[in-house]
């Protein structure tokens, strides 16, 4: 058994289970790198839990010694103004 | 009776042999953790985890370095034997010998011999030897991230019936019974405890392990052999294979491998 997504993703039967495996939530990745700054957007991430998704921007957006950093699940975000 | 000079000298050489053998187990799983991990740097299920992967074989690689070079201060007469780039005689699990054969494996190493590894570091952060204890504190600040990854993603495989479900089980059975039997054998006799460089014995190591991996083994319903007790801990529903267990290699022998003269 192997979940690699490559070489054998080219079949249908790997592409289901690589499919099956995928995360099923988007959150979004707020940082700053100063008391002084407010939180901005650095990223998005996809991952199922808050705990996977804590260690993922952990380890992705890891370009500045922030300060304070936080996730927040794209579903929760409510439009007021539609583009 | 006070124990003579001769028996207290043979107490210090047993008790430094054991120590050199933990610093080299410890430096060793660390390594080739590393090297496993970093194996799965592009070829992760989700670019997330391959970027995760590639931070853990970071901090696996740089725990080793930290611990090779405690390990040449133990073993003065062998200096290649404490250098990774010339080392021979590794003491490692079995499942690192190779490369994952897929994700379920790579979760099942961070869950289970991570883990493990953790759970001695814990028990050396008081260490009486103190480069160990400095280090361990410095190791155990990084590995929570590696606990939070094992642990969602054993709860994300295990959350469906299907291929990866059982792919998760047969790679944690696979490793299971020598993880246990890693933390040393059963008994009361611990040299590593009597001489406090850790505050355990390797039977309460091994009930920490449990206390550590079992719940979530349980909640997801992981048909492995390990049961709560009525008092609130954990017990193994099947006995380890210590007519397996080599103490020079620290690993089980490969069933049926001790049986040829």
């Amino acid at each position: 058994m192997n979940y690699r997504d490559e070489p054998e993703s080219d079949t249908p039967a790997a592409s289901t289970t690589a499919a099956r495996i995928q995360p099923d939530r988007i959150w979004l990745v707020l940082a700053r790198r100063g008391y002084d700054e407010p939180l901005k957007q650095v990223g998005t991430i996809e991952a199922d839990d808050p705990d996977l998704a804590s260690v993922y921007a952990r380890s992705i957006y890891d370009e500045f010694a922030w300060v304070e950093m936080v996730i927040v699940p794209r579903e929760t975000m409510v439009t007021v103004i539609a583009s | 009776m006070p124990a003579s000079p001769t028996s207290r000298a043979k107490g210090a050489t047993r008790a430094s042999e054991s120590l050199a053998g933990l610093i080299a187990r410890l430096a060793d799983n660390k390594y080739f953790l590393g090297r496993r991990y970093a194996e799965w740097c592009s070829s992760a299920p989700t670019l997330e985890s391959s970027v995760a992967a590639a931070a853990m074989a970071q901090d696996e690689l740089g725990h080793a370095r930290a611990l090779y070079p405690v390990l040449k201060t133990l073993l003065p007469g062998s200096a290649l034997e404490a250098d990774p780039e010339t080392r021979s005689a590794w003491v490692r699990f079995s499942m690192l010998d190779r490369d994952f054969a897929g994700w379920p494996d790579f979760i099942a190493a961070n869950f289970l011999l991570d883990t493990a590894l953790s759970i001695v570091f814990e028990a050396a952060q008081t260490s009486t030897f103190e480069p160990l204890a400095g280090r361990s504190r410095k190791v155990l600040q990084e590995e929570r991230n590696h606990w939070l990854h094992g642990e969602g993603w054993v709860r994300r495989l295990a959350r469906d019936d299907t291929a990866a479900r059982a792919a998760l089980l047969a790679s944690l059975r696979a490793t299971w019974d020598e993880v246990l039997c890693w933390f040393g054998p059963a008994g009361k006799s611990d040299p590593l405890a009597a001489e406090g460089v850790l505050d355990a014995t390797a039977d309460e190591l091994r009930a920490r392990f449990l206390a550590r991996v079992a719940p979530l083994i349980t909640t997801a319903k992981l048909a492995m052999p390990v049961a709560a007790t009525a008092r609130g801990g954990w017990r193994l529903t099947r006995s380890l294979p210590w007519d397996r267990w080599d103490t020079a290699t620290w690993r089980l022998r490969e069933e049926g491998a001790g049986d040829v003269e």
